[in-house]
C-alpha cells in the first residue's frame, strides 16, 4: 500500500514514515502542500494523510486540487485546531476522515486501513473470498480453519491484490505500491512471490495470470 | 418600565403651557369680571346725575321737575331702579319702575356724609343686585341730605361675564389641543432617526445588517459613527483573538503529538509516567483552547439556521463513519434558527453527532423543534447509553466514561461549558430506542 503524507512539521512527518513503513506502508512524504499536489498527481495513492495548516498551500486546497484531478484515493485529514467548521470543510472538500492531534498512532493507523479497505469496497476489518480469509488488523491470513504463514512481502501483495479484484494489476503497479523507491524493481522478483502465494493458498487459487499484463484476483471463488 | 422620550417630552410640556394657560386665563377672567363691574359702576352713576337734574325737593315734599331722563325707570320690573331718601325721612321718593317689586334698598345709606359715592354688589338677594348710592346736600345752608340710590339687576352683566368666561377657556383649550398636536408630529419627526437607530442596532444584533445606515442628522451621525467603529473593531479583535489562539493550538499540538509519538516507540521504564502526564497536558490544551476560541452570545451575532447546520454535520459524519451504516433520521423543523455563532453552535452540535455516532449501535434520530424557551434539540440513539451515575461528571469535569474511545468526555463538557455560556441547558437522559438522549436547549 503506498500512502502519501502532507505534513510541514518534519519531526511528526519522520514519526509517521516510520511508523507507517512498520505497519508495511510504502510511504512518501511532502512536506508543503505544493510538494503534496506534486506528488497526488504524478503518483499514484492507496491512500493519503494530509494536514490541514500546510504552508505554501493549505491542506483544503491541496484535497480539492487532488479531487479536481480525479485522485479518488482515500483522504485522512490531521487537523490541530480540531473545530469543527475545520473538520466539516474538509470533508466537504473531499477528505474521508479526520483525526485531531495530538493522535494516537494506533488509531491513525486503524483509520487509514479501515479508509483502504472501505475504498475497496469492504465493510469488514477481515477481508474474505470463499475459504480464504486475511484479517487486515491482525495480519494474519486463514485458509478455512488452517492459518497460512506469509512473508510479511507475500501478505502485502495479496492484500493488495484482494483490495484490487477482479481487476488487472501489473507488475509495476505492484512495485509501485509494495516498494520504496530505491528498492531492486525486478519484476521477476514480483513473479516469485506470487509464485509462493499460490503454493501456500492452495488449495484456493483465486489469483490468475493474465499474459502479458499482471494478475487479476477473483473475487468468485470458482478454485 | 421607563417612560419613553417622547411620553416624557410630550408630558412636560403640556404640563407646563397647560398651567400658563390656567394661570393666564384666571387673570384675564379676574381682569374682565372687574372692568365689567366697573363699568355697571359708571352706568349707575351717569343715572344717578341725570336722576339729580329733574328730582325737585322744596323742604318737605320731593317730586320731579319734568320728565325722567331714563325710560327703564319708568317700566316696571325694567331691572334699574332708584330711590331718594332724606335723612330724617320727611319725604322719598321711588322709581315707578321699583312700585311693583320688593327691591330691597340699603337702609344705611342714611349715615352718608355729603358727597360720598358708595358702590355695593349684593350677590345673596334674589335676583342679585348693584347699588349705588351718593348723598348730597341739597339747598343752601339748613343742610338737608337726600341719598340718592340706583340699582340695577346683576343678570345681564353677569350673563355677558360667563359668555366671556365660556369663550375664553374654550379658546385655551383649543389652543393647549392645537400645541399637543403639533408637539405629537414634531416629537415623531424629531425622534425618528432614533427610532431608525433602535432599529438598526436590533438588526445588527440579529445578524441581518453589517453596519448602520449613513443618513443620520448631525447630531446622531457622529453616534453612528462610534457605533460602526465599535462594531468593527469587536469583531476584527475576535478574529485576531481566534487566529492567535488557532496559530497557539497548532504550535502547542503538534508538538505534544511528536512527543507522544516519541514516547510510545521508546519503551522504558520512565514511559508510563511521561505518557500519564502528557495525556493531561494534551486534555488541558484541548479543553481551555476549546473554550477560550468560544465566541459566545456576543452583542453583535446571528442566527444560524439549524436545519442547514445539522444536515451538514450529518452528512460530514456520514462520510466518516460509512462503513457503520448507520441510520439516520433527522426531524428539523425549516425555518428554525438558533442564535449564536455559527463556529460556537457547529462545535456544540459537531461533539454531540459524533458522540451519537460513536456511540451508536445503528440508529439516530435528530428532533429539533421550536420551545417556548428557544429551541430544542434531542439526539437519541441506540448505543450502551451513559449510566445515570456518570452523566454528571461526564458533563462536567471532562472525564472520560470509556477510556477506550477518545474525545468523549472533553467533547461533551466542552458542549455543556458553550451551552452554559449560551444560558442554554443540556441534559443526558434515557432514550426510548435504548441508548442514550442528549436534550439540548438553545435561547
Amino acid at each position: 500500500m503506498r500512502v502519501l503524507i502532507v505534513e510541514d512539521e518534519s519531526a511528526l512527518a519522520a514519526q509517521l514514515a516510520s511508523a507507517l513503513r512498520s505497519a508495511g506502508f510504502v510511504v512518501d512524504a511532502a512536506k508543503d502542500g505544493e510538494e503534496g499536489l506534486y506528488f497526488g498527481e504524478e503518483f499514484d495513492y492507496d491512500a493519503a494523510v494530509i494536514d490541514l495548516g500546510l504552508p505554501r498551500l493549505d491542506g483544503m486546497s491541496l484535497i480539492r486540487k487532488l479531487r479536481g484531478a480525479e485522485r479518488n484515493m482515500p483522504v485522512l485529514i490531521l487537523t490541530a485546531r480540531g473545530n469543527w467548521q475545520d473538520k466539516v470543510k474538509g470533508l466537504e472538500a473531499g477528505a474521508d476522515d479526520y483525526l485531531t492531534k495530538p493522535f494516537q498512532m494506533e488509531e491513525l493507523l486503524a483509520r487509514l486501513n479501515a479508509l483502504i479497505r472501505r475504498a475497496a469496497g469492504y465493510s469488514s476489518p477481515v477481508l474474505e473470498h470463499g475459504d480464504l480469509k486475511l484479517d487486515t488488523a491482525k495480519k494474519e491470513v486463514r485458509v478455512g480453519s488452517d492459518a497460512v504463514e506469509l512473508t510479511a512481502y507475500e501478505y502485502k501483495v495479496l492484500e493488495y491484490l484482494m483490495l484490487n479484484p477482479d481487476r488487472v494489476v501489473s507488475k509495476t503497479e505492484l512495485t509501485d505500491h509494495l516498494y520504496e523507491q530505491d528498492f531492486d524493481r525486478d519484476s521477476n522478483v514480483i513473479e516469485v512471490f506470487v509464485g509462493r502465494l499460490r503454493k501456500k493458498l492452495d488449495p484456493v487459487n483465486p489469483i490468475r495470470t493474465v499474459r502479458g499484463q499482471g494478475y487479476r484476483f477473483l473475487s468468485e471463488s470458482d478454485g | 418600565m421607563k417612560a419613553g422620550i417622547q411620553t416624557r417630552l410630550l408630558f412636560t410640556t403640556t404640563l407646563v403651557l397647560g398651567s400658563c394657560l390656567s394661570l393666564a386665563g384666571y387673570i384675564l377672567d379676574r381682569s374682565f369680571q372687574a372692568s365689567v363691574v366697573a363699568g355697571a359702576e359708571q352706568q349707575l352713576r351717569l343715572v344717578t346725575y341725570s336722576l339729580m337734574g329733574v328730582v325737585d325737593f322744596d323742604g318737605t315734599r320731593l317730586g320731579l321737575s319734568s320728565d325722567l331722563p331714563e325710560p327703564r325707570l319708568n317700566q316696571p320690573e325694567s331691572g334699574l331702579y332708584a330711590n331718594v331718601l332724606m335723612r330724617e325721612r320727611v319725604a322719598g321718593w321711588r322709581s315707578p319702575s321699583a312700585l311693583t317689586t320688593d327691591v330691597p334698598f340699603p337702609e344705611h345709606v342714611l349715615a352718608m356724609d355729603p358727597g360720598e359715592f358708595l358702590f355695593t354688589e349684593v350677590d345673596d338677594s334674589k335676583p342679585p343686585f348693584y347699588y349705588l348710592s351718593y348723598a348730597v346736600s341739597w339747598g343752601a345752608d339748613d343742610g338737608a341730605v337726600l341719598t340718592f340710590t340706583v340699582a340695577t339687576e346683576q343678570t345681564e352683566f353677569v350673563r355677558s361675564i360667563s359668555r366671556f368666561r365660556q369663550n375664553l377657556w374654550f379658546g385655551l383649550g383649543a389652543v393647549l389641543l392645537l400645541f399637543v398636536g403639533a408637539q405629537l408630529i414634531a416629537l415623531r419627526w424629531g425622534l425618528t432617526p432614533l427610532r431608525q437607530m433602535a432599529e438598526e442596532v436590533r438588526e445588527l444584533e440579529a445578524g441581518d445588517r453589517e453596519i448602520l445606515s449613513r443618513s443620520y442628522p448631525p447630531e446622531l451621525s457622529g453616534l453612528a459613527g462610534n457605533l460602526d467603529r465599535f462594531v468593527e473593531h469587536e469583531r476584527r479583535s475576535r478574529t485576531r483573538y481566534r487566529n492567535a489562539l488557532e496559530d497557539l493550538a497548532h504550535s502547542l499540538k503538534t508538538p505534544l503529538a511528536v512527543v507522544r509519538n516519541a514516547i510510545n516507540e521508546a519503551n522504558g521504564s520512565p514511559s508510563e509516567l511521561l505518557r500519564e502526564q502528557l495525556a493531561r497536558m494534551e486534555s488541558t490544551v484541548h479543553h481551555q483552547l476549546s473554550r477560550a476560541s468560544v465566541r459566545g452570545p456576543v452583542i453583535v451575532g446571528g442566527t444560524v439556521e439549524l436545519a442547514v447546520l445539522v444536515e451538514r454535520l450529518v452528512r460530514a459524519l456520514r462520510t466518516a463513519y460509512v462503513e457503520r451504516n448507520i441510520d439516520v433520521a433527522l426531524n428539523v423543523e425549516r425555518d428554525l434558527r438558533a442564535r449564536g455563532d455559527e463556529g460556537d453552535l457547529m462545535e456544540i452540535f459537531g461533539n454531540l453527532l459524533e458522540n451519537a455516532f460513536k456511540y451508536t449501535r445503528s440508529r439516530i434520530r435528530i428532533t429539533a423543534l421550536k420551545v417556548s424557551g428557544g429551541v430544542e434539540t434531542v439526539i437519541d440513539d441506540d448505543g450502551p447509553g451513559i449510566p445515570s451515575h456518570l452523566r454528571e461528571e461526564v458533563l462536567h469535569r471532562g472525564i472520560r466514561a470509556d477510556e477506550m474511545q477518545t474525545g468523549q468526555g472533553i467533547g461533551l463538557s466542552v458542549v455543556a461549558d458553550l451551552v452554559q455560556l449560551y444560558e442554554g441547558s443540556l441534559a443526558i437522559e434515557n432514550s426510548e430506542l435504548g441508548g442514550a438522549r442528549l436534550r439540548l436547549v438553545l435561547k
